[in-house]
């Protein structure tokens, strides 16, 4: 059973209320100056504050903290608080949640940490292109990013194999925004870490997503842009890294491409150009490490080429540059396909991938 | 006297023999049906009574009462008419010296005595064939479908008095001579692949789905000519045998929707809209169960225009008929069942807006929308699709070398020569198509070597395949290899058989 000191159990507490809202909280701690005194004296404090009585008393505050100890403990949830050992350092340059709600592997917190993030609607290539990416950073990195679909699963799918993955919820750790995310949220509290600074029950709002990317920035070394729209979370993201002084790198775009307008503008304000995992590494001072060849066959080999000279064919034309039938080509395609050489882009087109 | 003569009423595909019964005595004059008439058979009275007077003969003033058995069989339909006059002119005595035992009327009488065809005329002729009847009167207008039944006295008349006339030997009608099937020459179908602008990967497909009789789905933005290339099913499929048109034909037959020729030399091309119920789908009715779509489409293509649109129970339906060919419907009425063996040819927008995947147009749907819209697929029902292929909206400009366009003939010779592999290698089983393959089939003849196995099990692993789909995918390298004229499956079959299933994730 995790062990939490009174002063914990206070703030706890305290942040378990969902009537409060953050600032709320902040408020009444300061008037109190240390959590314990106001959970002692929470009444006191509140009318001090709010010039309006609180409905709650010692009493049933016990038993609030009781029971609350008790389901987080049956649920498999953890707290760390600002006042635990573990409470990541980098987090206190944000505005710091005072109690992080966790489920999972808390020792990813100790880790270096890297952030994924891209919008929800994120081109097939650049979604695997994260995945990719995330699975190489697990290696070296604990990967943070969001739920939602896109960018945020692309990351999700590539660091989970290795058991590499914060998630930051921007609701309860018992609710699920998206609701469709609902059974990889579980795996992810299996396997990977689960984190929220909301109380359990609380719904998605509008701008708690905000308030959980300063999270994502604020755990982080550095932040990966796959893609964002000329208005997107991830671009909040990459800005509140900036702000705290993290790394922000992005995979360009076409200069059309709505999906990539942002990450281009972080580009252009200098970002870092990432176009494969080592541009991170050589960041951080990690070596290359030599990968597995794939063989490919003679046709293979060819229609990779020319895939790779062009970015992304359509089959027909493709079939036709490298002067073979396109039944042929398509076959040629599904097998580089399974290589993980390329990717089907829609519409019978196919992107290289690496 | 009494009389007895032989008619045949139609349960599903079945004809089921039905003696009608008629005794005239002395009384005061009344006309009573008993054995089960359902309106249709009793508003005969009135038919026969007109038609006999109109023909010049006599209607028995007398108390009359016909009784048609099996009692406990719903008799419908007006194709008793005939019947119960000539049983009442025998008992009258006014047909002494014919020869009526053995041979079976059928026909509708209209009030002046002509005779009106009867719909459902062929299976009953088979049936009754099968019952060991081998005379008919049937009436002038179902001989052309008639004539198609070989071994028998087929004998197509007029009208009432020319029966009669028939019987007393007056004036014999000739019996109808065996017709030979011909194929139809398709000139009524415009459609031809040459017509077909661009769509390679879409062409080949079809190819595919027709040389194996598989399924198929075709995914692309509006006007790329998904609904095009669909017309162009029936004309690369093979050629209908006799005994295949004539399992059509029935079906046809008993939903009264035959053609002028009387037979179906036509594979059937059924587009039911997408307002379609599922019982019209299925086939079902109040107390007869008629044919649906999907059998009226046996042996030929069931095209379902945008798929979505269609209701999800009714897509649902499809699933069990899919995999067993035939389907049966139960009604209050009784169960019938009818073949279904159709090809699925499906056509479907990639998302709301239809622009997903397209090159030059920006699609406006969220993610969530375009899951939605695909979500209305079942993946039970996504999985019995064999192939499913993105038609584009590609631009000439992208092609330059001239694509070679091919005709229909062409296309088809190589799907003939593929089903008569197909043929020859289910030669002792009762298949026709390497879609209709079971466990048993697949396991004899579509060994993988170790290399395709591989292949299969890590697209099994990407792309998070059922076993069943798995099963399609091999039935389908299978036919691509048979296209191929190739013993045994390779690798490259499995790669293009696999590239036809799109992962529906996104």
């Amino acid at each position: 059973m995790t062990r939490y000191t009174q002063e914990e159990q206070a703030l706890i507490w305290l942040c378990a209320c969902n009537e409060l809202e953050p600032h709320e909280r902040a408020v009444l701690l300061r008037a109190a100056g240390d959590p314990e005194t106001l959970f002692e004296r929470f009444e006191f404090f509140y009318e001090k504050a709010f010039s309006g009585p609180a409905e709650s008393d010692l009493s049933s505050r016990k038993r609030n903290l009781e029971a609350l100890l008790a389901e987080m403990e049956e649920k498999g949830y953890f707290a760390v608080t600002v006042l635990s050992r573990d409470y990541p350092e980098s987090l206190k340059a944000a505005f710091p949640p005072l109690v992080l709600f966790g489920a999972g592997k808390r020792e990813l917190l100790k880790e270096d940490i890297f952030c994924v993030v891209g919008s929800r609607i994120t081109p097939p290539w650049a979604a695997r292109f994260g995945t990719e990416i995330a699975a190489a950073l697990s290696k070296r990195f604990a990967v943070v990013t969001g739920l939602a679909e896109g960018g945020d699963l692309a990351a999700v799918h590539g660091a989970l194999p290795a058991g590499k993955l914060i998630s930051v919820l921007p609701c309860g750790l018992d609710e699920c925004y998206p609701a469709a995310h609902a059974s990889v949220k579980e795996e992810i509290g299996r396997v990977g870490l689960l984190l929220s600074e909301y109380p359990f029950g609380e719904k998605t709002r509008k701008y708690s997503f905000h308030a959980r990317n300063r999270i994502l920035a604020g755990l982080c070394k550095g932040v990966l842009v796959l893609s964002a729209g000329e208005k997107s979370g991830a671009l909040i993201t990459a800005n509140t890294a900036l702000e705290y002084g993290r790394d922000v790198f992005a995979v360009p775009y076409n200069p059309s491409v709505a999906q990539g307008v942002g990450c281009n503008e972080l580009l252009k304000r200098g970002a870092y150009v990432c176009t494969c995992v080592q541009d991170i590494f050589d960041c951080y001072g990690i070596l290359p490490q030599t990968e597995r060849e794939v063989t490919l066959s003679g046709a293979e080999e060819k229609v990779y080429n020319i895939l790779h000279a062009e970015g992304e064919l359509h089959t027909a034309v493709l079939a036709e540059r490298a002067g073979m039938p396109v039944y042929e080509a398509a076959a040629t395609l599904s097998a580089l396909e399974l290589k993980g050489l390329v990717v089907k882009s829609g519409g019978n087109r196919y992107g290289c991938v690496k | 006297m009494i009389a007895k003569i032989i008619c045949y009423a139609l349960a599903g595909l079945d004809g089921i023999p039905v003696e009608v019964e008629t005794d005239v005595n002395k009384g005061v004059p009344s006309y009573d049906m008993v054995g089960l008439p359902d309106t249709a058979v009793k508003e005969s009275k009135e038919r026969v009574r007109s038609a006999l007077k109109n023909s010049g003969l006599l209607f028995p003033m007398n108390r009359i009462t016909i009784n048609f058995a099996p009692a406990d069989l719903k008799k419908e339909g007006a194709a008793f008419d005939l019947a119960i006059a000539v049983s009442l002119l025998k008992a009258s005595e006014q047909l002494i010296g014919a020869d009526v035992a053995d041979t079976v009327f059928l026909g509708e009488l209209a009030l002046n005595g002509d005779l009106r065809p009867v719909s459902g005329l062929l299976p009953i002729l088979i049936s009754a064939k099968g019952h060991g009847f081998t005379r008919f009167i049937v009436p002038a207008a179902n001989a052309k479908e008639a004539r198609f039944l070989g071994g028998a006295e087929i004998y197509p008349a007029e009208n009432l008095l020319a029966v009669v006339k028939h019987l007393l030997g007056f004036e014999p009608i000739e019996p109808l001579e065996t017709a030979e099937f011909a194929v139809c020459k398709r000139q009524n179908s415009s459609a031809d692949l040459k017509y077909v602008k661009g769509q390679p990967i879409a062409r080949r497909a079809i190819e595919i789905a027709v040389a194996g009789g598989h399924n198929l789905l075709m995914v692309g933005p509006p006007g790329t000519g998904k609904t095009m290339l669909a017309r162009c099913l029936p004309t690369i499929m093979p050629d209908l045998s006799f005994e295949e048109a004539l399992e059509i034909t029935k079906i046809h037959s008993v939903a009264g929707i035959l053609g002028e020729e009387g037979i179906v030399t036509e594979r059937p091309f059924r587009t039911p809209h997408h307002t379609a119920t599922t019982v019209s789908m299925c086939g079902g009715g109040n107390r007869v169960v008629h044919p649906g779509e999907i059998s009226l489409a046996h042996g030929g293509v069931l095209f379902l225009d945008e798929l979505p649109e269609y209701k999800r129970s009714t897509l649902e339906a499809l699933r069990q008929p899919l995999e067993d060919g035939k389907i049966t419907v139960s009604r209050a009425g009784g169960t019938f069942t009818y073949p279904s063996r159709f090809m699925l040819c499906a056509s479907m927008n990639p998302c709301p807006c239809g622009n997903y995947g397209s090159a030059n147009l920006v699609c406006t749907c969220t993610p969530a929308e375009i899951r939605r819209y695909r979500k209305k697929i079942s993946g039970p029902l996504l999985d019995r699709i064999d192939l499913q292929v993105e038609v584009d909206n590609i631009s000439y400009d992208d092609l330059t070398s001239g694509e070679q366009r091919e005709d229909s003939k062409t296309v088809k010779e190589r799907v003939d020569m593929a089903r008569k592999i197909q043929r020859n290698r289910f030669s002792e089983y009762a298949l026709n198509t390497n879609a209709e393959m079971g466990e048993r089939e697949l396991d004899l003849f579509c060994t993988l070597g170790e290399e395709s196995e591989t292949i299969l099990r890590r697209a099994f692993e990407r792309m998070k395949l059922s076993a069943r789909a798995r099963a399609r995918i091999i039935k389908v390298a299978r036919t691509i290899a048979d296209l191929d004229g190739c013993e045994e499956i390779g690798p490259k079959h499995v790669f293009e058989a696999v590239s036809y299933r799109l992962e529906d994730k996104f």
